[in-house]
């Protein structure tokens, strides 16, 4: 039998409202991701290889498939925890997160403003002060002089630096460098922290505080956690990933996840 | 990720990557922003002795001089931003491989130098031409339009190559002899009447290149109205065609820029 036209409106309507609900849990979904990567084989650079390569057939690269179907859901305010070997694929994976990369196919959609840190301290320049440096790279982050003019004690605070912050980038120890960019990573005021193996900065009183400081995170933020230490992923995570040779092997608890990880050496 | 100049996160962005661009420019020298200044009045100086003095390529033109130095303030200009421009995705290749932001930031930002600087070096002109003895006049106005015309075919030209830079780093050099090479094509250092006593024909070609077309508009405008321009030479079908020249370069650049700059974050 048909259904009329305000059973049908309502069912659509409720659908609507069931999805709406189920993607505003939802902060990243990844679904069916593919990547590759033409690699220059020996000498292909310059204009004069280019075109004795064209003339002769030879096509000058190797393509190299990093990511072979990758899907997954994000929810808000998760941990998630990506592990898996050198040139497994973590790091393309965290790059078309954050835009860098476009994927060959696949989708990544994105609920809320993502704040990557595929390095700390990007676009930190040596000559200019403490301070200036917080602010490039604000901007580079997408963040306006007024959001920054907000985060900006807090984040000299974390960093421990107050004194320092109108000396010039230079004259800090590489310790103290490392602080601010970590402390602008965390105190960035985004809706998903993108990080990369980023958390082992800093002597061991900042070390901690870094520790207590992610442990607060948890259920308010939604972080995507790169690393390798097996220790952080089932201290931090709610969840993990690991990936093997562009693939997701293994997906649930932190626990599981670093027994599965450490398999792979057996 | 939007194209547009005027989004305001990219607008910030812009802002702080050319302020930092200037603070660090002049750093750690005695004469600091005096050498934006100080720099191509020297060059002029030079080129003024040897062309003007000792070759005597100027004692048909009325204020030589400042004719010479509008000269080489454009050019000056044209080439600081092209080459700035060029090189300037590969030498921000570090941020393009870890943040996402529009890559044509990168580009305008780079030139943005040159932009100050040839506003600065354009006041020295306007300075030097009143001493001249040239009368102020409404045509002067004529200057800030030429001006972006100029901007744009080097912003265009800037985009075009700093993509292909990527891959074929070979571009960079063949730009820097081709400028070499255009310097002379362009009636900067001699009078283009020069040129047309010998070939009517010539001087036309030459007048083809809008980098020349717009300097001897400017002093057209500027300095005397005895200036010989690309219109008067060839006539408004020619003039157009630099014109649209520009225009055409522009338009193809941005589309082959927006196209390549998806790829750029990999194949830096």
């Amino acid at each position: 039998m048909r259904m009329n036209w305000s059973e049908k409106y309502l069912k659509k309507m409720r659908n609507e409202v069931k999805e709406r609900n189920e993607d505003a849990n939802i902060a990243i979904s990844v679904k069916d991701l593919y990547k590759s990567f033409k690699l220059p084989t020996e000498k292909s650079w310059g204009l004069k290889q280019a075109i004795f390569n064209r003339l002769r057939g030879i096509k000058g690269y190797k393509k190299q498939e990093v990511l072979k179907g990758i899907s997954f859901d994000i929810k808000k305010g998760e941990f998630l925890g990506i592990v898996g070997r050198n040139g497994s694929g973590k790091s393309t994976l965290l790059k078309i997160l954050s835009e860098i990369y476009l994927p060959d196919k696949g989708s990544v959609k994105v609920n809320g403003t993502l704040v990557p840190f595929i390095e700390l301290g990007v676009g930190f320049n040596p000559e200019l002060t403490g301070r200036e440096n917080v602010y490039l790279n604000g901007a580079l982050l997408g963040f306006s002089n007024k959001e920054m003019d907000e985060m900006y004690d807090e984040i000299v605070r974390f960093a421990e630096l107050d004194q320092f912050m109108d000396q010039k980038l230079k004259n800090y120890s590489s310790g103290m460098q490392v602080r601010l960019a970590f402390s602008i990573a965390i105190r960035a005021r985004g809706d998903i922290l993108v990080l990369d193996e980023v958390l082992a900065v800093g002597d061991a009183a900042f070390q901690e505080k870094c520790n207590d400081y992610f442990k607060s995170l948890h259920g308010n933020q939604t972080v995507v956690l790169v690393t390798h230490s097996m220790e952080n992923v089932e201290r931090f995570c709610d969840r993990a990933i690991l990936i093997e040779d562009g693939k997701i092997a293994c997906d649930g608890k932190p626990a599981k996840v670093t027994k599965e990880y450490m398999k792979l050496w057996d | 990720m939007s194209f547009s100049l005027f989004g305001k996160k990219n607008r910030i962005l812009l802002k702080e990557l050319v302020k930092t661009d200037f603070k660090l420019r002049y750093q750690g020298s005695v004469l600091g922003y005096m050498w934006a200044v100080i720099k191509p009045l020297l060059m002029f100086a030079i080129l003024y002795v040897v062309f003007a003095k000792v070759l005597r390529f100027g004692d048909a033109i009325p204020h030589y001089p400042v004719y010479l130095l509008t000269g080489t303030v454009l050019w000056n200009f044209f080439t600081e931003c092209t080459q700035q421009g060029i090189h300037s995705i590969e030498q921000r290749g570090e941020l393009l491989r870890k943040i996402s932001f529009p890559k044509y930031i990168v580009v305008v930002s780079a030139t943005s130098t040159a932009v100050i600087n040839v506003l600065i070096n354009l006041c020295v002109v306007i300075v030097f031409t009143l001493i001249n003895g040239v009368m102020p006049s409404l045509s002067w106005l004529m200057i800030l339009p030429l001006l972006l015309e100029l901007y744009i075919f080097a912003l265009g030209i800037s985009l075009l190559l700093s993509s292909i830079n990527i891959k074929y780093r070979d571009v960079g050099n063949i730009w820097d002899v081709l400028m070499q090479a255009m310097f002379y094509a362009v009636p900067i250092i001699y009078p283009l009447s020069m040129v047309t006593e010998t070939s009517m024909l010539v001087g036309k070609i030459m007048m083809l290149n809008p980098v020349a077309q717009i300097i001897q508009d400017v002093r057209e405008n500027l300095i005397t109205p005895a200036t010989i321009t690309g219109w008067e030479l060839s006539g408004p079908v020619w003039g157009l065609i630099s014109v649209g020249a520009v225009a055409i370069v522009f338009v193809v650049s941005v589309l082959f820029f927006k196209k390549r700059s998806k790829y750029f974050a990999e194949e830096l």
